[in-house]
């Protein structure tokens, strides 16, 4: 109930300028969203993901297209763990009511020692109050 | 005469007319598809020139193997590319007001130090309507797993 009010909190946050590199303020709300999602996914917590998660996202891995109801399907299907995915490094760039965040995370689902490091590039929109998340894709980096 | 072709392709398709607010979604839609096709187009003509104009400055791409790019060096990746055939299908966008997604599959087929490749990939790009004309400002590629 807690990570729900604070995705509220950090969803109805106000942009503030059209800047690039994006504004600390804007810089901090998209880190925490970014990890909210994370967390949201280890806890099978549909509603916080549903809350971030544009209709019309576009979600790409593995080279596979994935709506956001396929999504939302495969989380509600496994069964919560602590989270498999370390989140690092992260930019903001800020562009009007949009925001691309790049970086790299860590997936350690397969086990610790096949962990393997992605690179990613979400795209969120600020539309009727709120950040969401309406493209993400991520490619694996060769090592 | 081919990056001819390609100013003059990029300049119906969209970034000189720009985006007027009677512009439907459609409308919008078939100008950045049009602007994709030249994207790939370049890369199998070599020749950088039209995609300088719809890339944005501060344009990053993450390619297939997770290596983050900066717009010069796309330009760069474009003039030495091996790529003798490059297709987009299954494009779809998808509006968000001023910002855009594009998804689809590059089918790309060179020769790289003597070998012939077929590639499919995947790729979601993201755009923006800044200054009167819509621009990419991120994109990233990603294999089709067989």
């Amino acid at each position: 109930m807690r990570a729900i009010g604070l995705l509220l909190v950090l969803l109805g946050a106000m942009p503030i300028s059209a800047q690039e590199p994006a504004d600390a303020d804007t810089a901090r709300t998209m880190r925490t969203l970014e990890h909210a999602w994370v967390e949201g996914q280890a806890r099978n917590d549909n509603r916080a993901l549903d809350l971030i998660f544009d209709n019309a996202l576009v979600y790409i891995e593995y080279g596979r297209l994935v709506t956001k109801g396929e999504y939302l399907l495969r989380v509600r299907a496994i069964a919560p763990s602590p989270s498999q995915i370390v989140m690092e490094a992260m930019t903001v760039r800020r562009f009007g009511d949009t925001v691309i965040v790049v970086g790299t995370y860590l997936d350690k689902s397969a086990g610790a020692r096949k962990a393997l490091r992605w690179r990613f590039v979400d795209t969120w929109v600020y539309k009727k109050g709120r950040w969401m998340l309406v493209a993400a894709a991520a490619a694996p980096m060769s090592k | 005469m081919r990056s001819l072709m390609l100013v003059a392709l990029l300049a119906c398709a969209g970034t000189s007319a720009g985006y007027a607010p009677e512009d439907s979604e459609s409308d919008v839609g078939a100008k950045i598809l049009a602007m994709e096709r030249v994207w790939s187009q370049a890369y199998a003509s070599k020749d950088p020139k039209a995609l300088d104009r719809i890339l944005d400055v501060a344009f990053v791409n993450v390619d297939s193997d997770g290596r983050l790019q900066s717009k010069a060096e796309v330009l760069a990746e474009v003039r030495t590319s091996t790529a003798l055939q490059f297709l987009t299908e299954s494009m779809v966008v998808h509006m968000h007001g001023n910002t855009a997604i594009v998804t689809g599959v590059f089918l790309i087929k060179g020769v790289d130090h003597g070998k012939a490749y077929v590639q499919r990939e995947r790729f979601v790009d993201t755009w923006f309507y800044k200054d009167g004309q819509w621009v990419s400002i991120a994109g990233l590629v990603t294999r089709i797993e067989q």
